[in-house]
């Protein structure tokens, strides 16, 4: 009754200040109407513009306005006559003039919209009854229509309920003042009626909270209720700790229980509020009350309970109030499972070792763990020792700790028996495998412990695999059996999983704000700040969410990284999202796996495993000395190999002995006995027609990667000789350097493949080296003179002049002599050049060596270029006709000239000038002048070639000269600018033959007289020519051809280019115009031919 | 999607280039460096030869000239979302792959619907309805990309064909 009447009273005195604030709250409310109104005013006001201040004073001081209506539009009625009252009008009237002037000047628009409102003014005005307040409300409730809608239904039931009494004043004022369609003051009631009663029925509920919360009776909502207000006080019963035999708390609670429901309904029930106990503080259990008498009462006779402990002791203390709290503070406890992993805290022998929980006991205290046995059999047990009092060795790890800690191994029963059969004792004699060894239970060779929960650390056990491999060793039937799921569980227990980082995509998944989607902006303990990103009103705002009804998000396709869990460091796109549940294809092995969204991260790249790997994915490695194997699979404790036999298994990361290093180059022969490189793609050539990139060759085993396929990550191995090569794209790759057939595109032109060098011609007819006077050069017969009798291709029979023999030497090493002068002749180019290069006396054939090709070459490209091309060339063709009867030394001029780019043009000329000089010569051999025409050809490379052929064929009787002068051809690519050196002007005297160009070059200019010395300015032109240089050179200043001095390279070739030049030389008008030469001619065309 | 991509690129050229068909060598050269390559995001299919080269500039040391050209190139861009025809190339159980010209595409099965079945036992392996739906290695398949990752060199996408009007192309 009492209560009730509380109640009651309480009811009636909390209105005041529920009242108060309620009235806060209204006035707060009525303000934020009268900002609104104010603030549709100013609306109305903007609106109208013109009016201002005429219409804003009416419209806020409505009552006035409405009390002086009647006579501001008497005052317009009588128009004109400046009222006070009616100063709007008056005001408006001046405007009205002013604008008057404003038209005048010829302002436009806004003008005439001001005449409209001053029409509408007036017409308000002139509207007789219509207080111009009336309109202005009518205006502003256009802008207030949602909140006009959502009040109208109220209205109605609030204007049945028509409690007159309620109403405020001014609100009846503003009521009647209203006509029928302005139910604005209607609302406003409503709104603020509606308010008063939430505010006061939520005070209320307060007020009642705050007053009855420590009601035990009302705690069953206590998470409403601010924690502060439950905290204890003075008033409330106090708790007294009582001592207990140590672990028998509970059976003692249970006592107590029991006792109260015995005598709850007999006269003197107990006077006890609660009894409990706290699982670590053992001892003792805690019992509230009043006074310290009823808990005696509860308590007493209670078996194991000691409220008075012997010994002046005491059995029960008070708790102090400060305390109470935390005598009922909670602290979660894991639930711990069978099967989870925990690490060892007690036996010091034992300390961080990994334990599986084995059995639990239905308190949660008790457990059971199964550890691997550290024992040492005694091995380091101190027979010595002195004995306690019981007779026994102490015992305990500090005694044993003398030798070092014993690693785990698995218990071994013979061992035990062999060494230590006294404390060897087998339970139960059908079951081999549970043995007791110094008082402790061996099952399967664990170590069973029986243990107190806070024995073990369940927190961060993070057990590695080595150990956990332990735990599956030694499984019944002896096969591996890990149970993967308690390992998968107590991993996701270690890693810090549900860990948001600022960027994430996160989604609420619980509460209120459930389906919300956006990104995670900032994480500060339990609290994302996530902003928005669907669709909603929240969009692009801030929102915090609690950890706990968070998830990660993800869209099928995202590329994602899995941070946590058995597949650790996969990365892969999610294919399927349910709810928190992903499932994502792996880039390694386009398996699908299924894993949390808490465990997952986007991946910005294609991860992998990390670098704190000593192996990669795909690294070949070694098993033993004789296998190999490669990484088809990658975590972090263990990895997934294929063999070189193709067994495929899982082994531990440290089982892996050495990583194999790619050989740099390695090649397998194919099925084909085609080289395969690493990179190369193969096709498997029986079986299962398989393809794929070759990764590694080991031996005679290749391992192939082909992405299609699933097994071992598409992986497969093979031997060399099944599979074929498919495109060897490795082989280019070790060619490091560059290849410069295909960078030279004068190489290319021809289909890429370079001119194979060209034979040295051959000769026919009469070898003119018979019946010449020849002085050999070298071996016994050195210095000795004869007349050769016979030859052949390299040897030649010699009669000798003193001695009458006939002797066989090698050509080379003949020298022909002029018989009657001495001097030294060059018959032709193979006798006295090629071959003889050294032995010519001339040095200018020295150099010409020099001179060849290998200088020329590089050259050649920009010579050429330069040169005009063929056109140069073409002249030097006529040239070299021309030449070749000069035989002396107009014939190689040319060639130098050549070289020169410039020279062409030169040499031309001299064609054109007759030339007559080299023409002149009649050297039967007109062979080697050609040389130096060739020379020039040589240089000009392939097309020349062609040309020069074509020229060939045109003029027969070249040919056949050329036939004749055999030896003169030269090699064209051998660059023979070698003929030129021929023409020293000692030369002349002595007619030094000139030594053939190049190797090949045999041909060079035969005896070349050097008489010319005038032309050969070839010498130099040569490129670099080097040698012609020194010798030509005097004959090259006089020479009219060189004088070319540049003149560009068509002039005498028209056709300029490649082509033209061909053509040039074919008309060969100058072979035509030089019938003499044409024996040069041959020359120049035969070798190449050849 | 199909693009007309503007590219620049820097070509080195070697000396022996220099000459009259340089312009030809450096066309050459981009054209084997890029035309049918994978560009990271996107494929360069073919390259339009009205392309701009810049002067040469010989570098120093090395002799070889550089020339800054801008191009033209008609590109594949794959989007997320994109619908494409492709040919499959192999079927595995746990799907099958799609050849998308260059881009190769895989269908896992959790993308195929759901009244489509793995059948390893007939040869070819193939996914099928058991009425008028095969796919089999060769089969035409359309489907809309969901996910690519691009590597150096190497472009992976992952499709689905469980929408309306994915799927066999008949």
């Amino acid at each position: 009754m009492e209560d009730f009447n509380d109640v009651e009273s309480d009811n009636e005195f909390n209105p005041a200040p529920a009242e108060d604030s309620g009235d806060e709250k209204q006035t707060q409310s009525r303000a934020r109407q009268s900002s609104s109104r104010a603030r549709s005013r100013d609306v109305d006001v903007d609106a109208d513009d013109d009016d201002g201040e005429d219409d804003a004073k009416v419209a806020l001081s409505p009552g006035k306005v409405s009390g002086a209506g009647g006579d501001a539009e008497g005052d317009d009625d009588v128009n004109g006559e400046a009222d006070d009252d009616a100063n709007g009008e008056v005001e408006g009237e001046n405007g009205e003039d002013d604008e008057g002037e404003g038209e005048d000047l010829g302002a436009g628009d806004d003008d005439d919209e001001d005449d409209e409102d001053e029409d509408e003014e007036e017409d308000e005005a002139d509207a007789v009854g219509r207080p111009r307040k009336r309109q202005k409300r009518g205006r502003r409730n256009q802008f207030l229509d949602v909140e006009a809608e959502v009040d109208d239904e109220e209205d109605e039931e609030e204007e049945d309920e028509d409690i007159p009494d309620e109403v405020h004043p001014d609100d009846l004022l503003d009521r009647h003042a209203a006509n029928e369609h302005d139910d604005r003051a209607h609302r406003e009631l409503d709104r603020d009626r509606e308010l008063v009663s939430q505010v006061e029925v939520e005070k209320l509920a307060a007020a009642m909270k705050e007053k009855y919360g420590r009601n035990r009776a009302a705690q069953s909502d206590a998470a409403v209720i601010p924690q502060r207000l439950l905290l204890p006080t003075v008033e409330d019963p106090t708790i007294w700790a009582v001592h207990c035999k140590p672990g028998k708390e509970k059976e003692v609670v249970m006592s107590i229980m029991k006792r109260i429901m015995d005598r709850g309904k007999t006269r003197e029930p107990l006077q006890i509020t609660t009894c409990f106990e706290r699982g670590e503080a053992t001892g003792f259990f805690y019992v509230e009350a009043r006074r310290q008498a009823d808990v005696m009462e509860a308590v007493d006779g209670i078996q194991n309970a000691w409220p008075r402990k012997a010994g002046g002791e005491v059995g029960t203390m008070l708790i102090s109030i400060s305390e109470m709290p935390d005598l009922l503070k909670t602290r979660k406890t894991k639930i711990l499972e069978v099967g989870t992993y925990v690490r060892i805290r007690k036996p010091q022998l034992y300390h961080m070792d990994l334990g599986q929980v084995d059995y639990v006991e239905s308190n949660g205290v008790d457990i059971t763990v199964k550890v691997v046995p550290r024992l040492d059999y005694g091995a380091n047990e101190d027979l010595n020792a002195a004995l306690d009092a019981n007779g026994k060795r102490k015992r305990g790890f500090a005694a044993q700790n003398k030798g070092p800690r014993p690693p785990p191994k698995l218990f071994n029963s013979d061992e035990a028996k062999k060494r230590d059969p006294r404390n060897l004792n087998q339970v139960r004699m059908v079951d081999k495998k549970h043995w007791t060894y110094k008082g402790k239970d061996y099952i399967n060779g664990f170590l069973y412990m029986d243990m107190k929960v806070n024995q073990v650390y369940t927190d961060s056990v993070e057990p590695r695999l080595e150990e956990v491999t332990m735990f599956a060793a030694g499984q019944e039937d002896g096969t591996e059996n890990l149970d993967l799921h308690a390992l998968s569980q107590s991993l996701k227990a270690s890693t810090s999983s549900s860990d948001y980082l600022p960027g994430d995509r996160v989604e609420i998944y619980q509460g209120e704000q459930s389906g919300l989607a956006g990104r995670a902006v900032k994480v500060h303990g339990d609290i994302v700040t996530i902003k928005v990103s669907s669709e909603g009103p929240l969009k692009g705002k801030e929102v915090e969410a609690p950890k706990k009804g968070l998830r990660k998000a993800f869209n099928e396709g995202d590329h994602v990284k899995v941070i946590g869990g058995k597949y650790m460091d996969e990365v892969g796109m999610v294919t399927r999202v349910k709810d928190d549940r992903i499932t994502l294809v792996t880039d390694a092995n386009t398996e699908s796996i299924t894993v949390f969204s808490k465990d997952l991260r986007e991946a910005a790249d294609s991860g992998g495993t990390t670098g704190t790997m000593k192996w990669d994915l795909y690294d070949l490695i070694m098993l033993d000395a004789a296998t190999a194997a490669i990484i088809t699979q990658l975590d972090r404790e263990s990895c997934r190999i294929l063999d070189q036999n193709g067994n495929s298994r899982t082994i531990l990361n440290s089982h892996i002995s050495g990583r194999i290093d790619p050989r740099h180059g390695a090649i397998a022969q194919d099925a084909n006995g085609n080289e395969m490189r690493t990179g190369d793609l193969v096709n498997e050539s029986g079986g299962e027609g398989r393809t794929g990139k070759l990764l590694h060759i080991h031996r005679q085993t290749l391992f192939i990667l082909d992405r299609g396929q699933t097994a071992n990550g598409g992986i497969w191995v093979t031997r060399t000789q099944n599979v074929m090569s498919v495109a060897a794209k490795g082989a280019s790759a070790i060619n490091t350097g560059r290849d410069l057939s295909k960078m030279n595109p004068a190489m290319q032109i021809n289909g890429g493949a370079p001119q194979p060098m060209m034979p040295p011609p051959r000769i026919f007819g009469r070898d003119k080296m018979i019946g010449k006077t020849v002085s050999v050069r070298k071996g016994v017969y050195k210095g000795l003179l004869g007349i050769v009798k016979d030859t052949t291709e390299t040897e030649a029979r010699v009669e000798l002049h003193t001695k009458n023999k006939l002797i066989t030497v090698n050509r080379d090493l003949l020298i022909v002599k002029d018989p009657a002068t001495g001097a030294t002749l060059d018959i032709n180019g193979r006798f006295g050049g090629g071959r003889g290069r050294g032995s010519t006396p001339s040095g200018g054939q020295t150099r010409y060596g020099g001179a060849t090709p290998g200088a020329r070459v590089p050259d050649w490209g920009g010579a050429r270029t330069p040169m005009g091309a063929s056109g140069s060339r073409t002249p030097a063709w006529g040239m070299s006709g021309s030449r070749t009867p000069a035989a002396a030394a107009g014939g190689r001029t040319p060639a130098p000239a050549w070289g020169r780019s410039g020279g062409d043009g030169g040499k031309t000329p001299a064609w054109g000038q007759g030339d007559g000089s080299r023409t002149v010569n009649p050297y039967t051999d007109g062979s080697r002048t050609s040389y130096g025409g060739s020379g020039g050809a040589a240089n000009v490379s392939v097309p020349l070639f062609f040309s020069a052929e074509s020229l060939y064929l045109t003029t027969p009787p070249r040919t056949k000269a050329w036939g004749s002068s055999s030896r003169t051809p030269f090699h064209p690519s051998a660059g023979v600018g070698s003929r030129t050196p021929a023409y020293q002007p000692n030369q002349s005297a002595y007619n030094a033959p000139t030594p053939g160009a190049g190797p090949y070059s045999a041909p060079t200019p035969g005896g070349a007289p050097t008489p010319a010395g005038a032309h050969t300015p070839g010498a130099h032109g040569a490129y670099s020519a080097p040698t012609p240089y020194d010798a030509p050179t005097p004959g090259y200043g006089g020479a009219p051809t060189p004088a070319a001095g540049g003149m560009g390279m068509d002039q005498p070739t028209p056709g300029a280019r490649y082509g033209g030049a061909y053509g040039t030389p074919a008309a060969a008008p100058t072979p035509g115009a030089y019938p003499e030469t044409p024996g040069g001619f041959a020359d120049d065309d035969g070798p190449r031919w050849e | 999607m199909f693009f007309l991509h503007e590219i620049e690129r820097i070509v080195n050229l070697h000396p022996s280039y220099f000459g009259p068909k340089m312009e030809d060598e450096i066309n050459k050269s981009l054209t084997d460096a890029l035309e049918g390559k994978n560009m990271g995001s996107y494929f360069v299919l073919c390259i339009l030869q009205n392309w701009e080269i810049s002067e040469g500039r010989c570098v120093p040391g090395t002799g070889t000239a550089e020339y800054t050209v801008h191009l033209k190139a008609v590109v594949w861009k794959p989007f997320r979302g994109e619908i494409v025809d492709g040919r499959v190339k192999n079927v595995i159980e746990n799907g099958f792959f799609v050849e998308i010209g260059p881009l190769s595409c895989f269908v896992n099965k959790n993308m195929i619907p759901s009244d489509m079945v793995y059948d390893g036992n007939a040869t070819p392996p193939q996914w099928t309805d058991n009425a008028d739906q095969v796919i089999e290695k060769g089969t035409q398949v359309r489907l809309k990309i969901k996910g690519i990752r691009g590597e150096i060199g190497d472009m992976f996408s992952i499709g689905t064909i469980k929408e309306d009007y994915l799927g066999l192309l008949s």
